[in-house]
């Protein structure tokens, strides 16, 4: 049977922001449909209205001609509408089957039996006794998409679902969803990723600012069209210049080891790479492979054995990272709101909690509030944050601004080293690429970058060496140019 | 020496009615604080509940409605917590705190009238079967009903929590609320109801305390076993079988130190009285050291005030 879903003029106002502007659109099963656009361009408050999270303030919303009235999240699922979110919606110390039987009204053994047909069919493996949190991404949207399937839902509605998932499990997952469509499910397909559009989807409708700006076949759009309705102003490409970087040694990580009392973190065994002046080494992984652990022992956030890292000829293994910064080393953490700064505090006030010796931020244990700001103006203007109120809590920050000032925080001392973990995770087209070009920047001063990510596009795009992190293991570091995305998402994969 | 089998039966049952009120306060916030709501008002919710008890039963004379009004008292006063933390999203540690203090005011001054009333005695079950069999008699029989529904409790409360759909969406909701909303579950509502039956299982336990245990009212009767009450939820890891083994800890030193000081044993009375209080902490502690399984029963959204946004 075709299924038909209709938007009609629905608009949704927070105080300060227009969310949906007035947004028609109208999906027929078969084929699967890419809502596009940038963060904050409204594509998640339209989803969340389908999936009745949100309630529109106008417009209507029709499934095969007939009205929709979706107050709740539980009128969605009547309705056959199911819905992936992005931050998933799992309850992570319940097992997997308590997680699928919470909202289903069957009884034990027949969901059972549900879930295994769904299993086999679509070549899912996932034990379904074990708690959410011990699995992997991948495996935990297994789990969302089970939950959605046992409905045997008309739409399925996909939020961002890639961004968790290595190049494997992402060709999986599009092969799923193609199997999906095939069998008549309406896919919407959410995402800023333009590569993703272009392998998956069948139609697009570009959102910017609230407004619907385009729906076209894909056919008839490439990647830079696409990019460019999207951002809706011409980009330029980027690309880094390769030279001859120095041969003098910078760090050196030797035999570094951390072996956390947490089961829930990640053990590093035997760390060992060295990078020069002038090169950025990325290290490339599926998120929970000891990152987050890694960027907490180069930052001195763990501390470790001394002689384990040599940094310009010093052995700084047992300083914290305030003593680090001291010798030239900056960090740009991965959580922004949570790590890198205090949400309630000024911007000013956040500038000055990157204190130096040299920086005079304190006279006799008073605060030198004139000094601060002073410095705090030059940050923002030379990094283009988007605010001249210093004065504002960082929290009011767009996640684009914020990660400017942060990065602008850790540069303006001219460090020799930058260490950034996720530095655009979550951002928009523009500010990713500013964020690119500034580390491009600093390469091309002779000054060096770790740059952990889990964005191979931009591994590939900034790094000289690579090397992938698996289970706290680092791989061999390869030079970037004998690298492709497949490659890495194997060694990701902890394969060889 | 001859010991006789029948006084350790006695002095285990001794311990065993003085773990009856913990279990009962306990295994209540314990489904409470499954919910992910933390209400530091036990002791107050307590004290509530033991005046209620015992005013109702003085003017009544019935103990069946003295009984149900300590619940429906610790219900209501529940209700106010409820009330601030969902609906107004106040801070729970904050409007627990505040409920403790109204409790013991409160009682206070409605126990004015009946301090020094004598109390009525509670009727006892399988009181024939006293004498049957040596050492197990005294534990088995011969006490209130209350006391063999607190022994039930925790076993009870278990099954709910694991084997129920209902359990089940108890432990979703404290896992992770916002994810439970978007599922379809009413978290305010779910979390209302384990809020008001926390504050039922306080107030029985009240009622135990100023009606069978010490049928009498005194000003601040419950003496900080509210407070015994919560700790042994969370150092038990939220779990209802070690809740029981918690309070016989503390029922039986408790009960032990107070021999010990009788007999004149030569250790300071203040480190006697401290000793229970340090003994439970320290076992349950060892107990429940495996910190993979205390990730799994802890909620993960303990004491985070949980906003619906449209």
């Amino acid at each position: 049977m075709n299924t038909n879903l209709k938007i009609s003029n629905v608009t949704k106002i927070y105080p300060g922001c227009v969310a949906n502007d007035n947004v028609s659109l109208e999906f027929n099963s078969g084929k699967i449909y890419a809502l596009l656009g940038e963060n904050g361009a409204g594509k998640s408050t339209l989803v969340k209205i389908l999936s009745g999270v949100v309630i529109p303030d106008e417009g209507k919303i029709y499934l095969n001609k007939n009205i929709l009235k979706l107050n709740s999240p539980s009128d969605a699922k009547k309705n056959d509408i199911g819905m992936v979110f992005q931050h998933f919606n799992l309850f992570e110390t319940l097992s997997v089957f308590e997680n699928l039987i919470i909202d289903s009204d069957e009884q034990r053994e027949n969901l059972k039996e549900k879930i295994d047909t769904i299993m086999k069919k679509y070549n899912f493996s996932v034990d379904l006794d074990v708690p959410v949190l011990n699995l992997s991404a991948g495996q935990k949207q297994k789990v969302e998409i089970i939950r959605c399937l046992i409905r045997s839902p008309k739409v399925l509605i996909m939020d961002e679902p890639t961004s968790v998932l290595t190049e494997q499990e992402t060709s999986e997952l599009f092969l799923s969803l193609k199997k999906f469509s095939e069998e008549g499910i309406l896919i919407i397909y959410i995402t800023h990723k333009l590569k993703e559009v272009m392998q998956l989807c069948d139609e697009v409708a570009v959102m910017r600012r609230g407004k619907l700006v385009s729906v076209s076949q894909i056919n008839n759009e490439n990647i830079e069209s696409l990019a460019n309705k999207m951002v809706g102003q011409d980009l330029k490409t980027i690309k880094k210049k390769k030279e001859n970087t120095s041969s003098e040694q910078l760090i050196k990580i030797t035999n570094l080891n951390f072996t956390s009392e947490d089961p829930f973190e990640t053990n590093l065994v035997d760390i060992n790479f060295s990078l020069n002046r002038g090169e950025c080494l990325g290290i490339a992984g599926i998120s929970g492979n000891g990152q987050s652990e890694l960027f907490q022992v180069l930052s001195g956030e763990i501390i470790s054995n001394k002689n384990s890292i040599e940094f310009n000829k010093n052995f700084i293994g047992n300083l914290n990272p305030q003593e680090r910064r001291e010798y030239l080393m900056a960090f740009s953490p991965e959580d922004r709101l949570e790590q890198a700064a205090i949400p309630q505090m000024a911007i000013f006030e956040n500038v000055a909690l990157n204190n130096f010796k040299s920086s005079n931020f304190f006279n006799n244990g008073l605060i030198n509030e004139s000094k601060i700001k002073e410095h705090s103006k030059k940050i923002i203007s030379e990094f283009n944050v988007n605010t001249d109120n210093i004065d504002l809590k960082s929290q009011f920050l767009s996640g684009g601004n914020l990660q400017k000032l942060i990065i602008g925080r850790e540069l303006i001392t001219s460090p020799d080293l930058l260490i950034c973990f996720n530095p655009t995770w979550g951002l928009d087209v523009g500010a990713i690429n500013y964020i690119h070009e500034t580390l491009i920047k600093i390469n091309e001063q002779n000054k060096s970058i770790i740059l952990i990510s889990t964005d191979t596009d931009e591994l590939l795009k900034l790094s000289d060496k690579i090397s992938v992190i698996h289970r706290g293991k680092l791989s061999k570091i390869m030079n970037a140019e004998d690298v492709t995305s497949e490659k890495l998402g194997i060694l990701m994969g902890g394969g060889n | 020496m001859i010991v006789d089998v029948n006084f350790v039966g006695l002095i285990i049952a001794s311990i065993m009615a003085s773990a009856v009120p913990l279990i009962l306060a306990s295994c209540g916030e314990l489904i409470t604080e499954r919910s992910g709501v933390l209400n530091l008002g036990v002791e107050g919710m307590m004290i509530i509940g033991a005046i209620s008890g015992f005013a109702l039963m003085t003017v009544t004379g019935s103990l069946i409605i003295a009984v149900f009004g300590a619940m429906l008292a610790g219900v209501l006063i529940s209700t106010i917590f409820a009330f601030l933390t969902q609906t107004l999203i106040t801070n729970h540690v904050a409007t627990g705190l505040a409920l403790t203090i109204f409790g013991i005011g409160i009682s206070a001054m409605i126990g004015k009238n009946f301090v020094g009333i004598p109390g009525k005695e509670f009727p006892v079950l399988f009181e024939g079967l006293k004498d049957t069999i040596p050492l197990l008699s005294p534990i088995l029989f011969g006490h209130s009903i209350v006391f063999y529904f607190a022994f039930a409790l925790p076993f009870i409360t278990g099954y709910f929590l694991k084997k129920t759909k209902i359990g089940l969406i108890v432990r979703a909701v404290g896992d992770s609320p916002e994810s439970a909303s978007n599922q379809g579950i009413n978290v305010r509502f779910v979390r209302y109801a384990c809020i008001l039956y926390g504050g039922a299982m306080c107030g029985l336990a009240g009622a135990y305390l100023s009606m069978i245990y010490t049928p009498q009212w005194i000003e601040n009767m419950t003496g900080g076993r509210g407070w015994i009450a919560l700790a042994l939820v969370v150092f038990s890891t939220w779990n209802p079988i070690k809740i029981l083994i918690g309070a016989m800890i503390f029922g039986g030193l408790t009960i032990i130190q107070f021999h010990m000081q009788a007999i004149g044993v030569r250790i300071p009375v203040q480190f006697l009285t401290a000793l229970p209080y340090i003994v439970t902490i320290i076992v349950l502690v060892v107990i429940s050291r495996d910190s993979r399984k205390i990730r799994l029963s802890t909620p993960s959204s303990l004491g985070k005030s949980f906003h619906k946004d449209n």
